[in-house]
C-alpha cells in the first residue's frame, strides 16, 4: 500500500510540473499550448534517447530534454507570436504537437515507431537497495517539484515577471514603455517548454520504457484540469489541481468493478469520457474570474464579448 | 405629456464602477433632443445603455410608457428604437444593397412595411448618394456617405425614437450640413430624436431640448433657445468642469 | 502520376472542403475554433452507419436523416455547454471544444469499438477516364461536395439567413442593434454545421472507412484549410480546402506518406508569417 502511494506520488510529482508549465505558459504568459501531448513525448524521448543510445546520466538526459522541448517552443512562439490572436497560437501549437506525434511514429530508426523506447536505466539504481528504491524516487521527484515551484515564484515576484504582468494587464502600454513584448512571451514560452521537457524526461525515467500511447490527447485535457482546478493565481493551486486529477485518475481505474459486461476497450473509453464531462464540468461551474484572469486585454476598456454585449468585469 | 422616452435615475457601467450615476430625463413626442457635455461625462454609455448594449444596474428605461429595462438590444429596436453608433456603424463587409436588406427584412417582419423596395422612395430622397452605389462595399465608400447608410438602416425599421451617436463626427462640412438636414426632415415625419453630439451650435440649431451631462449626471436640462443663449465655453470649463472635478 | 494524385487531391479536398466551410461559418459567428469538428464528423458517421448498416436504410435516406439529427444534437450541445460560456473568451471555449472532441470521439469507441467498418454500399469497381484511375465513390465525394458548397453560396449570398450570418461575423454589436436574432443565426448555424459535417461524415466513410479517428484524422487539414482560405471567408474556406488537399496528396510523391498530414501544417504556419489574415479573409479586427 505504501509502496503504491510512493509511486502515485511520484507521478503526481511530474504531472504537477506539467501543469505548472501550462499554468506558467498559459496563466503568466497568455499562450495556450495545445501541442503539449506532443511537446511531453518529444521530452520523454529526449531523455530517453540520450540516455539508452548515447548513454548519458539522468542530469545530462534531462538536461538535454529540457534544452530541446525549450528550443522548440521558442522556436515556435517567435515565429507565430507576430500574430497576436490566441486562436491561431492554439491551433499552430496543435498542430505542432499532431506534427512531433507524426514524427515519432514515423521515424522509427530514432524511436522505435508504435514499439517505442525500452530500456531506460533507473536514475539511481545502482546504488539503491531495491526495496527502497521507490522511497528514493519519490523523495527526488518531490525535491525537483519543489525546486520548480520554488523556481517560478522566483520568476513571478522577478522584474521579468512584473514585466510579464504588465503585458498581461496592458500589452499597449507595455510596449510603449519600451518593453519587448514580443521577446517577453518567447522567453516565457521556451521556459514553460523546458519545464514540459522536464516533466518528460521524469517520466520517461520512472516508466523505464516510453511509447506513442502515452502521450495522447488526453494529456492535455489533464493538464488543463489541473490548471483549472487548481484555482487562480499561484502555482500552489496548480500543484493541488494536479494532485486532484492524479486521484481522480487512479479512482476511475476501479470502475472496472462496478460496470459489468464491458470489455477493456469500452471501458477505457469510458474513462476518458468521463474525464471530457469533468473538464466541461469544470469550466462551467468553476468561478469564470479564474479563466478571465488570462485575457490579454486593456483593463480600462470594457470587455465586449463575441455578441457585441459588454460583459461585467469580475 | 406623452414622452416616447423616459428615464428615471438609470445606473449603468463596465467593471466595477457605475458611468451613469442616476440619469433621470424625458424624451418629448416628436421633438429632437441633443446632449452635450465634456468627454467622459457618459453621454456615449447612455446611448449604448438605451440601446442595451450595456447593462442596466438601476433604474428604469420606459418607452412609450413600457419598460424596456429587461429587453435585449433586439428587443428594444422591434419596440421602436434605432441606434446609429458613432464608429463601425455599417456592415463593411457587405455592400450598401445587403446594409439596406438587413434593415428592410427586419421591418417586414415588424409589420411595418409591405415588400417594396429595399431603398424606398423616402430613403431615396433623403440620401440620393446611395442610389447608384448600391453594389460597393459599404467600407469602401467616403465616410459621409457612410454615415448616410447608417442612417438609413436605422430609419428603415421605421422607429419612434432614433437614438444618434455624434452624427457629424469627422465630416466635412457638406456631409455635415447634409445630415443635419436630413435629422430635421426625418424628425418632421414623425420621428423623435436623441442624439449626442460635440457640434454643439449646429446641433442645437436644429433641436428643441438640450440636456447637458457631466460626470454621469444630468447637469442641465432645458430648451435648446435657452442654453444657445448661454456661453458654452463657461458651461463646459466652468461650473460643469467644477461639479466633475 | 501527377494527374493521377491531382484528382486524388481533388477528392481529399472537395471532402475537406464542408468541415471546413463549417468551421469557418462557426468561427464567424461564434467566434472561437471549434476542437471538435473531426470528432462531430465521426459522430455523424456512425450515425448514418446506425441507420444504414443496422436498420437497413437506403444511404441517402440515412444520411440526410443523420444530418438533421446532427444539427438538433449541436444545437442541444451549443445551449448545455457553449451559451453558458459565451462570455467567457475563446479559450474557455476552445478547451469546452476539445473535451466535447474527447467525448464524442469516445462514445464512438465505446459502442463500435477501434475495427473499422464500412457502409452498406455495392462495392464499385474503379474505372478509367482516359489515364485516370477513379471509382464511383470519389464522383459521388466531389459531386455531393460541389452540390453543398453550391447551396450554401445561395444561402449565404442571396438570402436572409446568409446575410444575418455574414452581418454577425462582420459586426455582432451592430448586428444586435440592427434587430439581428443572435440566438436564431447561431441555431441556423449549427444546424447547417450538422449538414456539412454528416455530408463530409459519409464521405469519408465510402471513400476510406469509419473508425473512432476517421475526423480528428482531419482536423489539421481542415484547419489549415479555413486559416489559409481566411477563417470567416466561406469562399476561402472552399478554396483552401483545394489546396490543402491537392498539396497534401502531391507531397507523398516526395515525401513518406506518414507525413501527409504534415503538410497542412506547413501552410499554417506559412500563412501565420505572410499572410495571417488568409487569402481572403480581412485583418483580424477584435472589436
Amino acid at each position: 500500500m505504501i509502496s503504491y502511494l510512493l509511486l502515485m506520488g511520484t507521478i503526481a510529482c511530474f504531472s504537477a510540473i506539467l501543469a505548472l508549465a501550462l499554468n506558467f505558459q498559459w496563466g503568466l504568459g497568455g499562450m495556450v499550448n495545445f501541442g503539449l501531448a506532443g511537446f511531453y513525448s518529444l521530452g520523454a524521448y529526449s531523455a530517453a534517447l540520450l540516455a539508452v543510445k548515447a548513454g548519458a546520466n539522468v542530469f545530462v538526459a534531462t538536461a538535454g530534454a529540457m534544452l530541446v522541448v525549450g528550443a522548440i517552443c521558442g522556436i515556435v512562439a517567435l515565429v507565430t507570436l507576430r500574430v497576436a490572436e490566441e486562436d491561431y497560437f492554439a491551433i499552430v501549437t496543435l498542430g505542432v504537437g499532431e506534427m512531433l506525434r507524426l514524427v515519432v511514429l514515423n521515424e522509427d530508426w530514432l524511436t522505435g515507431g508504435a514499439l517505442g523506447v525500452t530500456g531506460i536505466p533507473r536514475p539511481f539504481g545502482p546504488s539503491v537497495a531495491s526495496a527502497s528504491y521507490p522511497i528514493v524516487q519519490f523523495g527526488v521527484a518531490a525535491l525537483v517539484l519543489l525546486a520548480t515551484f520554488l523556481f517560478l515564484n522566483v520568476i513571478a515576484r522577478s522584474p521579468f515577471g512584473r514585466v510579464m504582468r504588465a503585458i498581461r494587464e496592458d500589452e499597449i502600454v507595455a510596449a510603449t514603455l519600451g518593453k519587448n513584448v514580443l521577446w517577453a512571451r518567447v522567453r516565457i514560452f521556451a521556459i514553460g517548454g523546458a519545464l514540459i521537457g522536464l516533466a518528460g524526461g521524469m517520466h520517461a525515467y520512472y516508466y523505464q520504457y516510453i511509447d506513442p500511447t502515452q502521450f495522447t490527447n488526453i494529456l492535455i485535457a489533464y493538464a488543463f484540469m489541473a490548471v483549472i482546478a487548481g484555482g487562480r493565481g499561484a502555482h500552489a493551486g496548480t500543484v493541488w489541481g494536479a494532485v486532484f486529477v492524479i486521484v481522480l485518475l487512479e479512482g476511475s481505474r476501479f470502475l472496472k468493478d462496478f460496470i459489468p459486461g464491458v470489455n477493456a476497450d469500452q471501458l477505457a473509453a469510458l474513462r476518458i469520457i468521463l474525464i471530457g464531462i469533468g473538464l466541461l464540468l469544470l469550466l462551467l461551474f468553476r468561478p469564470q474570474g479564474f479563466l478571465r484572469e488570462y485575457r490579454l486585454r486593456t483593463r480600462p476598456e470594457p470587455k465586449v464579448n463575441a455578441a457585441g454585449m459588454v460583459t461585467a468585469d469580475r | 405629456m406623452n414622452p416616447v422616452l423616459e428615464l428615471s435615475e438609470l445606473r449603468a457601467g463596465y467593471g466595477t464602477g457605475d458611468i451613469l450615476k442616476g440619469v433621470s430625463l424625458y424624451v418629448e413626442r416628436g421633438k429632437i433632443v441633443t446632449i452635450i457635455g465634456p468627454n467622459g461625462s457618459g453621454k456615449s454609455t447612455l446611448l449604448k445603455t438605451l440601446i442595451g448594449l450595456v447593462p442596466v444596474r438601476e433604474g428604469d428605461i420606459l418607452l412609450n410608457g413600457q419598460s424596456i429595462r429587461a429587453f435585449g438590444a433586439t428587443r428594444r429596436v422591434r419596440a421602436g428604437l434605432a441606434y446609429v453608433p458613432q464608429e463601425y456603424n455599417v456592415f463593411a463587409n457587405m455592400t450598401v444593397l445587403e446594409n439596406l436588406q438587413i434593415s428592410h427584412e427586419f421591418a417586414a417582419r415588424k409589420g411595418h412595411r409591405p415588400a417594396g423596395n429595399v431603398l424606398s422612395d423616402e430613403l431615396r430622397e433623403l440620401f440620393p448618394e446611395l442610389a447608384g452605389k448600391l453594389a460597393t462595399r459599404a467600407g469602401n465608400l467616403s465616410g459621409g456617405q457612410r454615415q448616410m447608410l447608417a442612417f438609413a438602416c436605422a430609419l428603415s425599421v421605421r422607429p419612434d425614437l432614433l437614438i444618434l451617436d455624434e452624427p457629424s463626427a469627422g465630416l466635412s462640412p457638406k456631409y455635415m450640413a447634409d445630415i443635419f438636414k436630413s435629422v430635421e426632415r426625418v424628425n418632421k415625419t414623425g420621428v423623435s430624436v436623441l442624439m449626442v453630439e460635440q457640434n454643439a451650435v449646429e446641433a442645437l440649431a436644429i433641436s428643441d431640448q438640450c440636456i447637458v451631462m457631466a460626470n454621469g449626471r444630468v447637469r442641465l436640462d432645458a430648451t435648446a433657445r435657452q442654453v444657445e443663449q448661454m456661453d458654452l465655453h463657461e458651461l463646459y470649463l466652468g461650473p460643469l468642469a467644477e461639479q466633475a472635478a | 502520376m501527377i494527374t493521377q494524385t491531382l484528382f486524388n487531391g481533388l477528392v481529399t479536398g472537395a471532402i475537406i472542403s464542408l468541415p471546413a466551410l463549417a468551421i469557418t461559418l462557426l468561427f464567424g459567428v461564434l467566434k472561437f475554433p471549434n476542437f471538435a469538428v473531426g470528432s462531430i464528423v465521426t459522430v455523424a458517421a456512425y450515425a448514418v452507419f446506425a441507420l444504414n448498416v443496422q436498420l437497413g436504410w437506403p444511404l441517402l435516406v440515412a444520411a440526410v436523416v443523420a444530418a438533421a439529427l446532427c444539427g438538433a444534437f449541436l444545437i442541444l450541445v451549443d445551449s448545455v455547454i457553449f451559451r453558458p460560456m459565451r462570455d467567457s473568451g475563446s479559450i474557455t471555449l476552445m478547451v469546452a471544444s476539445l473535451g466535447l472532441g474527447l467525448i464524442l470521439e469516445n462514445l464512438a469507441r465505446f459502442f463500435y469499438g477501434n475495427a473499422a467498418r464500412s457502409f452498406d454500399l455495392e462495392l464499385s469497381m474503379p474505372f478509367r477516364v482516359g489515364a485516370l484511375r477513379m471509382n464511383s465513390e470519389q464522383l459521388v465525394a466531389i459531386g455531393m461536395s460541389a452540390l453543398l458548397m453550391l447551396a450554401m453560396y445561395v444561402l449565404l449570398m442571396r438570402m436572409p439567413m446568409g446575410r444575418k450570418m455574414r452581418a454577425i461575423a462582420d459586426n455582432p454589436s451592430l448586428a444586435l442593434v440592427r434587430g439581428i436574432d443572435r440566438a436564431q443565426v447561431i441555431r441556423w448555424t449549427w444546424m447547417i454545421n450538422g449538414t456539412l459535417l454528416a455530408g463530409a461524415g459519409v464521405l469519408i466513410g465510402m471513400d476510406r472507412a469509419l473508425e473512432p479517428l476517421m475526423g480528428t484524422n482531419y482536423l489539421i487539414a481542415i484547419f489549415a484549410a479555413a486559416i489559409l482560405g481566411g477563417l470567416g471567408s466561406p469562399l476561402g474556406a472552399f478554396v483552401g480546402a483545394l489546396i490543402v488537399g491537392t498539396s497534401s496528396e502531391l507531397s507523398t510523391l516526395v515525401l513518406p506518406p506518414g507525413y501527409r498530414t504534415g503538410v497542412p501544417l506547413c501552410f499554417i504556419a506559412a500563412i501565420l508569417i505572410w499572410r495571417p489574415q488568409g487569402l481572403f479573409g480581412r485583418p483580424l479586427i477584435r472589436r
